[in-house]
């Protein structure tokens, strides 16, 4: 039976690297021209073949959005574009608009197409659809059930990709211009100015907010992994490295238990705290059990929390000298209890003994983020570029 | 270029007189109506008024419990004289290929009908009609009308809606507040000052500007391209019936009266997108 894929957000060159290191199986890039999300970095052609170099040598893959709504205007160049991210290597173009699906289908035979969710694909015979016109995969709307799901993969034998973490949309994927409206942002070709997470007046009463929790299915993953699906996908193109390598690590982990059985309610439980201690809203299942209420939403206003458990990202670790060489992200000081978690999902726990600066200063505290710093730590476990180091408790 | 009216009211009789087409939302498979037909009601109409143009509005997202009661009405609708189904969800065009129903369609994914290409594509799967989105530029719209052979209507009197959602916005919003729920609720958009209608049915929530979208400034260049229909939405919209016989009345003459286009200027100054372009890229 084939695995299930874990597909990662990538928003550049060093997230892409680092979330295949950390178990992602597949990622989202979105190019220069015609994503999304066309204020993120994103990708030049360059880096596109670079990534796609990277992650087949790993034996994995990318794949590249090309999922705005097109104007008359963005169909200039698009076939040239689309030309030379094949040729940089691209697995396969996540895409909503059916022209572009045809045309990619009849040049273009050796690159897979995915159906975008911007189409907010809700049912078996709209599947069918784009099956005849050729789509290799279709990432369903965020709106339907655990058996819905179940009953479009049974209908149709497609490849289907779920949304499994991060942020919602409140309206149907493609069916909102409230940006537009509002910021004169076009939501359908990357500017979206998430109009939804603004809290609006109401005379006499509380502000009147749409605001949606964000999506967190890993108590599901087995159901999800049983009825069929292809593809777990996570949000998140403008999102650190940090919580690309904790979020991806922790589903790599979940969904490697899963598959060898060893995922108990205790681990689950932790797993989940760990998913946790990165999400900077609210968490909810949405869709998949029921339909979604009050309860997947907030009346409270924006209620996010900027997260202060990320200390550091590796540089290096010296084996003889027993120093971990890091970028420092939030304040920390010795005496704290810190965990190291690597890209293999290796972790050790520590309290904070000897913390150095870059000159091999004694410190008591690391209060200059971006700089660079050493702690001592002695263990077995293999430090690489790219671990990261997390608070437990002060 | 005819008059197509998407009604408010179920008194037919009322609008055969001034328009050349009505748009009407079939009940359970349409969103955001004032008011919906049944099949029967709208076979009856379709009798009733043998010369005046049937569009059906069947432009909810639809679920898999739904695809063999939409294969059941589509086959309904096979049999009557009805110009066409505005759609949003594609399983309608699959069914229709998948019947071979002679039915005609009308691509109606509201903020996503934005290029020639596209429309062509789907004029080759069969749909002979566009509603093109009311968040492109008029010169957008002309240049769709030129390129593609799809036909074209264009919406220009409404208050336009801005986003759908599956979710019960307003029952979730009176269920924080502890109160009974209600089916409207005006809100302000507080950085623009401009106020929003919500709207709760069924089928889940609709959200639209409350300012009149006026494009009776437009419809003579839209009448010189080529246009096929230009829709009205009656919803919110005052004197509405005064304003299709004007309207009737100023195609009828060739677009050339301007005293229409003044007077019509008190439905307000906000003509949406046709003259304004949207960005999406803010920064470098």
């Amino acid at each position: 039976m084939k695995r299930i894929e874990l597909l990662s957000p990538a928003g550049d060159i060093e997230r892409l690297k680092v979330t295949l290191l950390y178990g992602a199986d597949a990622v989202y890039i979105g190019g220069e021209q015609y994503g999304l999300r066309a204020n993120a970095t994103n990708f030049t052609i360059e880096q596109i073949k670079e990534g796609c170099s990277f992650a087949h040598k790993l034996g994995k893959k990318v794949y590249l959005t090309l999922n705005i709504v097109f104007h008359n205007e963005d169909m200039d160049g698009v076939e040239e574009y689309i030309a030379s991210v094949v040729d940089a290597g691209i697995d396969a173009f996540i895409v909503s608009d059916p022209f572009i699906i045809s045309y990619i289908k009849k040049n273009f035979s050796d690159v897979e197409v995915h159906l975008s969710t911007q189409n907010s694909t809700t049912n078996y015979k709209s599947v069918e659809f784009f099956q005849k016109q050729g789509v290799d995969r279709v990432v369903l709307a965020r709106e339907l059930s655990l058996s819905e799901i179940a009953d479009i993969i049974e209908k149709t034998g497609i490849d289907i990709e779920v949304f499994i973490h991060g942020a919602m949309c409140t309206c149907y994927s493609g069916r909102c211009a409230l940006s537009n409206y509002v910021t004169n942002r076009d939501a359908n070709r990357g500017g979206c100015a998430q109009v939804c997470r603004f809290s609006f007046g109401v005379d006499g009463k509380k502000d009147f907010t749409l605001a949606t929790k964000d999506n967190n299915l890993a108590r599901y993953i087995g159901s999800l992994i049983d009825i069929g699906v292809t593809s777990l996908k996570v949000e998140g193109r403008m999102r650190s490295l940090y919580y690309l390598a904790t979020v991806i690590g922790t589903y790599r982990e979940i969904i490697d238990r899963y598959y060898d059985g060893s995922l108990t309610e205790d681990i689950l439980e932790t797993l989940e705290e760990r998913l946790s201690r990165v999400a900077n809203r609210a968490v909810s299942t949405h869709y998949l059990l029921k339909e979604a209420d009050e309860k997947d939403q907030y009346y409270t206003g924006r209620n996010e929390a900027s997260n202060q458990d990320y200390l550091g990202q590796v540089i290096s670790y010296d084996k003889e000298k027993k120093l971990v060489k890091f970028y420092e992200r939030n304040y920390f000081e010795v005496g704290d209890t810190v965990e190291l978690f690597t890209p293999k999902g290796e972790r050790v726990s520590f309290v904070v003994s000897k913390l150095y600066d870059e000159d091999m200063n004694l410190l008591d505290v690391a209060r200059h983020p971006d700089n660079i710093y050493y702690i001592y730590l002695d263990t077995d476990i293999e430090i690489v570029a790219y671990s990261m180091i997390r608070l437990l408790h002060h | 270029m005819k008059v197509l009216v998407e009604v408010a009211n179920k008194k037919i009789s009322n609008y055969v007189d001034c328009c050349d087409a009505l748009l009407l939302g079939l009940e359970n498979f349409s969103v955001l109506n004032s008011v919906t037909f049944s099949v029967d009601e709208i076979r009856k109409i379709t009798k009733d008024y043998p010369d005046i143009d049937v569009f059906v509005k069947m432009d909810k997202n639809l679920f898999n419990d739904e695809i063999n009661d939409v294969r059941h009405v589509l086959q309904e609708l096979e049999q009557m004289s009805i110009r066409g189904v505005f759609f949003y969800d594609l399983a309608i065009l699959e069914l229709k290929q998948e019947l071979s129903l002679s039915l005609d369609l009308v691509w109606s994914q509201t903020h996503m009908v934005t290029n020639y290409r596209t429309c062509d594509y789907y004029y080759q799967q069969g749909v002979h009609y566009a509603l093109l989105s009311k968040e492109i530029t008029l010169d957008e719209i002309l240049a769709i009308v030129k390129k593609s052979s799809i036909l074209s209507i264009v919406e220009v009197v409404s208050l336009p809606s801005v986003g759908y959602s599956r979710r019960k916005l307003l029952s979730n919003y009176y269920k924080d507040l502890e109160e009974d729920s209600h089916s409207t609720l005006s809100i302000l958009e507080k950085i623009t000052d401009k106020k929003y209608l919500v709207k709760e049915e069924d089928e889940g929530t609709g959200i639209f500007l409350d300012e009149v979208l006026n494009g009776t400034s437009v419809i003579k260049p839209l009448y010189e391209a080529g246009v096929s229909y230009i829709l009205f939405r009656e919803e919110g919209i005052s004197s509405f019936m005064e304003l299709i016989n004007d309207t009737k009345n100023y195609i009828d003459g060739g677009c050339v009266d301007t005293d229409y286009v003044s007077k019509y200027k008190k439905l307000g100054d906000s003509t949406g997108f046709f003259f304004k372009k949207t960005i999406y890229r803010v920064k470098k």
